[in-house]
């Protein structure tokens, strides 16, 4: 070096950057993309496939011919929408319905307000709300493919909330549809019927406690989505037990351990501040409940969450971090 | 069926009509009183927001306007006169002319005349880059080139230029607001007479160092010799702290300092190139701003309007090429 | 393991504190040493020598140039070759008094021997005075004159002194080569400066430097002093920052706008416990300090622990240590978290130079700069519990109501802004700028005020 660089200080720099951020996220998703690619096979390794090289084509396209900026697909953001949309589609889904999530997610959630950290909506929610609404044929068919490992056999054909409110409309009460269906908690944990990324709760939370281990994300807005989650649920179920669920059944199914641990937690999208962060969990596990008691549709982690990220920037605006000498 | 359409478009007209009695009865319970002129005035106002007259927005330059006793103390550099007249002539005051002025970058430390010592790192604001330290050159008095003045410039009237690192004022868009100048933390540009046709003569170099000093930071700097003030025949030139200043109420333009000057730190901009010397325009065409032919045209006039002999306009015709083409 | 540290915030650099086992070596005097009239907070100095004068080592060559302003001596014998106007390490024009060098002639009544004077003056005054005179200032950083200091306003009292060993900053070992050298000297300032002020004393050291705790541990227990207490802190930085020591040994905050006597506390570094007992047991003068050359791109041998003259310029150092080291890229005077970058090396030392760090460009060179994506590291990690990515919105947008609103004003500059983030957006860059202009306010408005008041009467 000839001459000497002149800067203001720090002169040094922690050891990360958005790119080892979303790799240590990526690392925390493989435990569940393993465990779906055992259970799912061919067809959910083509749903990822496609998934990722899309988003990432698309954000890639989108910067060089449209924005003439240089591309921001090294930070690796737009793999962790493509995995995050993937494990949020039934393996069945076919590949130009993948396409065009990617293109929902990145083209108009991410990139037309600016690219990373100027979203307000999480993009692979975006993309999968999209394609619910748009395709509720494909995005419910919940079939299972014959994956790596022959074990499944609890469930098949749906997702064990969707059955519960068609039981219900039909007519029956919980315990004889938990009877009739041969749920038992101990299947619920490892295999649970759904989208790729629901089957295993065991594997999201093992990559969650990576998150927190490498201090990726807090505990705080998870911590919250599942303790409002369970005390609805245990005021609702104790009031009448044969047309509420249970406390465990609602923490365990659906995708709330993905949606809360993964989706929640995305930077952009969710509050700076520890009360802004506990807030929002409250106001995603309220709606999530709502929506799966009273609502017409039988899952809504993905609606909670958007409907919450609305509500983001008030909630910033609102709490701040607790200032030095200030009180 | 027919029944249900007709019950809607009803429903909706109604629910429109409620809604737009309400904002009606709004609208005239809560008007605020103002007084018309201001929105009279803020019609004939520039529209720029630019701040440059001192006020946040046009809006605000009009309210105070209208309260004011007299203009004397306001002025839209961006509408200039005229706009002022305008404004004049609605509330009716009287208005002094000002002459139209233009933003001068005072410095030529470009990359080939001002070598770098070290590399700043840090983020690219003239302000933090002032504050941290005395710049990446020997020299401490001009440009950081971090292009604070491009960003403040509302009109898209400066542009950094990637050759010498060094802002450039492009005359048909500056409006001299005003925004740069306070910008710039170095205190580099300043406001000056535009001239007749844009013609002007000023030292481009703020260094106060002493002679030596300046010179060896920069091959363009002022040393502070003082040949500029001996010759200059208006007493329009000061030297002060080893620096030269001219003022440009009194530059007649006759140009004789730029011949003077060793380091070559006086430039005289948009003058026309004269035939006499057929070397100086093979050196290089004349900058862009002057027209060959309307530069033919206009030769004979500045000679004649300025006292300046004709023949010390010859002389440095090969030099003030240079620093059109430095300066443009 | 220790748990006591700072409430809020704060990062965990590495801390590299690679010359901690060189002693400290007694560097050579220079041909030259330019004495600068700007070492401290406040006032420059007024020069009382002119050009010909001979001056010997201890000698006063410059007077305080106000009530916050410190007196400067000789550093060396010799003689003044004159006032020059040099430029300082960051390129800025500063008053010099130029001293040739010749021999090491001190001033009568300095004490040489190395003889422990235990023996406090009774007069609290005569110990002041002693403190002034000789020149002392604040050498954690900032270099506030430390008799002022310890001389709080009527009407505040201190309850108790912190002696700040914490010396948080990566790479830097003079603080901690002189704990494990010199503890006594430096328990017996703490106790001079104790007695000023009638307060109980605390001496915070972070548990990375167990030897010094240990030694200065020893200390205390051999000279007998009830009142000081050695704590061992947790390593976090900024530990040092006063507010945070403060906050992480009495637990108490010192108010927004206010000062650490408001909270009943006064905090001085080691160093400057050091050099309060050199003054005031020995007469001798503020002239020599303990400097680190070190670096990532400098082999530990070649690093070195150097007591200087103060005044010696920056190249005979870098020159006595070896010259620059190859691969170098960036020069700092200070830490790499708050230290200063060097930009022009004939720069002069002063009383608070404390290090010269030579970091490579792999660890030092900004990285391009991404999109914020608002995770907050930035909150986290700053120790006044501010909002830099807020700050830095709020700076670009010119607003400095907002600013003012979301507390610029209370940055210490400590980096932990941007140090953290991972978009390695240049955050403190902007916000010191923030704070400069919401002070510029601030400060109009009181003299407005104060205006408007006497206006008033």
């Amino acid at each position: 070096m000839e001459k000497l660089l002149v800067s203001p200080s720090p002169h040094i720099h922690a050891k990360t950057s958005t790119s080892v951020i979303m790799r240590d996220v990526i690392i925390a998703l493989a435990p569940a993309i393993l465990v779906s690619l055992l259970f799912y096979g061919w067809s959910e390794l083509l749903v990822l496939g496609v998934s990722v090289a899309s988003c990432v084509l698309i954000e890639w396209a989108i910067t060089k011919w449209m924005l003439h900026r240089p591309s921001t697909i090294g930070d690796l953001s737009a793999v962790v929408t493509g995995l995050l949309l993937a494990m949020n589609l039934p393996a069945t889904t076919p590949w130009w319905i993948v396409f065009i999530g990617a293109l929902v997610a990145i083209g108009v959630a991410k990139m037309t307000f600016g690219g990373l950290g100027q979203n307000v909506f999480n993009p692979a929610i975006t993309g999968r709300v999209f394609l619910l609404i748009s395709f509720p044929t494909y995005m419910t068919d919940w079939s299972m493919p014959s994956g790596f490992v022959k074990s499944v056999d609890a469930v098949s054909g749906s997702t064990p909330l969707s059955a519960l409110k068609e039981a219900l409309l039909s007519g029956t009460s919980i315990p004889d549809f938990m009877q009739a269906n041969n749920y038992t908690w101990q299947t619920l944990l490892t295999d649970i019927g759904g989208s790729v990324g629901e089957i295993s709760a065991i594997a999201l939370l093992v990559g969650f406690a990576y998150l927190l281990v490498r201090k990726v994300v807090k505990i705080w807005i998870p911590l919250s989505i599942f303790a409002t989650v369970a005390v609805i649920s245990l005021i609702f179920n104790s009031i009448d037990p044969a047309a509420y669920t249970g406390v465990l059944f609602n923490l365990k199914t659906g995708g709330l351990i993905l949606g809360a641990c993964f989706m929640a937690t995305d930077y952009v999208t969710s509050p700076m501040s520890r009360t802004g962060g506990i807030i929002y969990g409250i106001g995603i596990g309220f709606i999530v409940m709502m929506i799966r008691y009273f609502g017409s549709y039988p899952e809504g982690v993905s609606f909670a969450i958007l409907i919450m990220n609305c509500v983001v920037p008030l909630l910033n605006n609102w709490f701040h971090q607790k200032k030095y000498g200030r009180n | 069926m027919t029944n249900t359409v007709v019950l809607t478009i009803v429903i909706l007209t109604l629910v429109g009509l409620v809604l737009a009695l309400i904002l009606y009865w709004v609208a005239k319970k809560f008007k605020v009183e103002e007084d018309p002129r201001i929105d009279e005035v803020e019609k004939v106002m520039p529209g720029a927001n630019c701040g440059g007259c001192g006020f946040a927005g046009c809006r605000n330059f009009a309210d105070a306007a209208v309260k004011a006793p007299n203009l004397d103390s306001m002025f839209c550099p961006v509408g200039g006169n005229e706009v002022m007249k305008k404004v004049a002539g609605i509330l009716g005051y009287e208005v002094k002319e000002k002459a139209p002025q233009v933003a001068v970058v005072r410095c030529n430390g470009s990359c080939a005349n001002r070598p770098r010592t070290n590399v700043y790192d840090g983020v690219r604001s003239c302000r933090v880059k002032a504050a941290l330290y005395s710049g990446d050159t020997g020299c401490s008095y001009g440009c950081v080139g971090c292009g604070d003045c491009v960003e403040a410039c509302k009109f898209g009237a400066l542009s950094m230029d990637p050759e010498t690192g060094l802002p450039v004022v492009d005359e048909s868009k500056c409006t001299a607001c005003g925004a740069c100048v306070k910008a710039c933390p170095k205190g580099v540009i300043e406001l000056r007479n535009k001239g007749p046709r844009s013609m002007r003569v000023f030292v481009s170099c703020v260094n106060k160092d002493k002679g030596g000093v300046a010179r060896k930071a920069c091959s363009a700097a002022c040393i502070g010799c003082g040949k500029c003030a001996k010759v200059c025949p208006h007493g329009a030139i000061t030297v002060e702290n080893n620096l030269a200043y001219i003022d440009f109420t009194k530059c007649k333009l006759c140009k004789k300092c730029v011949a003077e000057c060793p380091t070559g730190a006086i430039h005289a901009v948009n003058f026309p190139v004269l035939p006499p010397k057929p070397a100086a325009p093979a050196v290089k065409p004349a900058a862009p701003a002057v027209k060959p032919a309307a530069a033919a045209k206009t030769a004979a006039v500045p000679a004649a309007k300025s006292a300046a002999p004709v023949q010390a306009e010859a002389k440095p015709a090969e030099n003030s090429d240079k620093k059109e083409a430095a300066n443009e | 393991m220790s748990k006591i540290t700072f409430r809020i915030g704060g990062v965990h650099p590495d801390d590299n504190k690679i010359s901690r086992n060189c002693a400290i070596e007694t560097l050579p005097l220079p041909p030259t040493v330019y004495v600068s009239m700007s070492q401290h907070i406040g006032a420059p100095a007024k020069p009382v020598v002119a050009a010909g004068d001979k001056v010997k080592v201890g000698q006063v060559i410059a007077e305080p140039g106000g009530f916050v302003s410190a007196f400067i001596h000789s550093p060396v014998s010799g003689t003044v070759k004159g006032l020059v106007e040099r430029k300082d390490l960051s390129g800025k024009p500063v008053q010099h008094v130029e001293i040739t060098v010749e021999g090491d002639e001190w001033a009568e009544g300095i004490d040489l021997s190395d003889k422990l004077v235990t023996e406090i003056p009774a007069d609290k005054d005569v110990i002041l005075e002693k403190i002034k005179a000789g020149g002392v200032v604040g050498l954690g950083g900032a270099t506030f004159p430390t008799h002022v200091k310890l001389n709080p306003a009527p009407g505040k009292v201190a309850d108790c002194l912190i002696i700040n060993g914490a010396e948080c900053e990566p790479y830097l070992t003079s603080d901690y080569r002189i704990m494990v050298e010199r503890p006594d000297e430096i328990v017996v300032g703490a106790a001079i400066m104790q007695k000023v002020l009638g307060c109980r004393c605390v001496i915070g050291v972070e548990e990375n430097k167990p030897e010094a705790i240990e030694a200065l541990k020893a200390s205390v227990s051999r000279l007998g002093y009830p009142d000081i207490e050695v704590l061992s802190l947790k390593k976090r930085y900024p530990q040092g920052g006063e507010k945070q020591l403060i906050d992480a040994v009495l637990h108490r905050q010192v108010r927004s706008g206010c000062l650490p006597i408001d909270a009943g506390a006064v905090v001085q570094n080691v160093a400057t416990a050091l050099a309060v007992y050199e003054a005031v047991q020995k007469n001798k003068p503020l002239i020599t300090n303990t400097l680190t050359v070190t670096g990532d791109c400098l082999p530990v041998e070649k690093q070195h622990n150097y007591l200087f003259r103060i005044g010696t310029p920056l190249s005979f150092i870098i020159e006595q240590a070896g010259g620059v080291p190859e691969g170098a890229a960036k020069l700092i005077s200070g830490g790499p978290m708050m230290g200063k970058a060097i930009s022009n090396t004939d720069a002069t030392t002063v009383k608070g130079s404390s290090s010269i760090l030579y970091l490579s460009e792999e660890s030092t060179k900004r990285k391009p700069q991404g999109n914020c994506i608002r995770c907050g590291k930035c909150s986290d990690a700053c120790p006044m519990g501010l909002e830099p990515f807020l700050l830095n919105r709020l700076y670009k947008a010119g607003d400095l109501e907002g600013l003012e609103k979301n507390a610029a004003q209370d940055c210490i500059e400590c980096g932990c802004c941007l140090y953290s983030c991972p978009a390695y957006i240049p955050l403190l860059d902007n916000i010191r700028q923030a704070k400069a202009q919401v002070m510029g306010v601030i400060r109009a408005r009181a003299a407005a005020a104060k205006a408007a008041a006497e206006a008033v009467k």
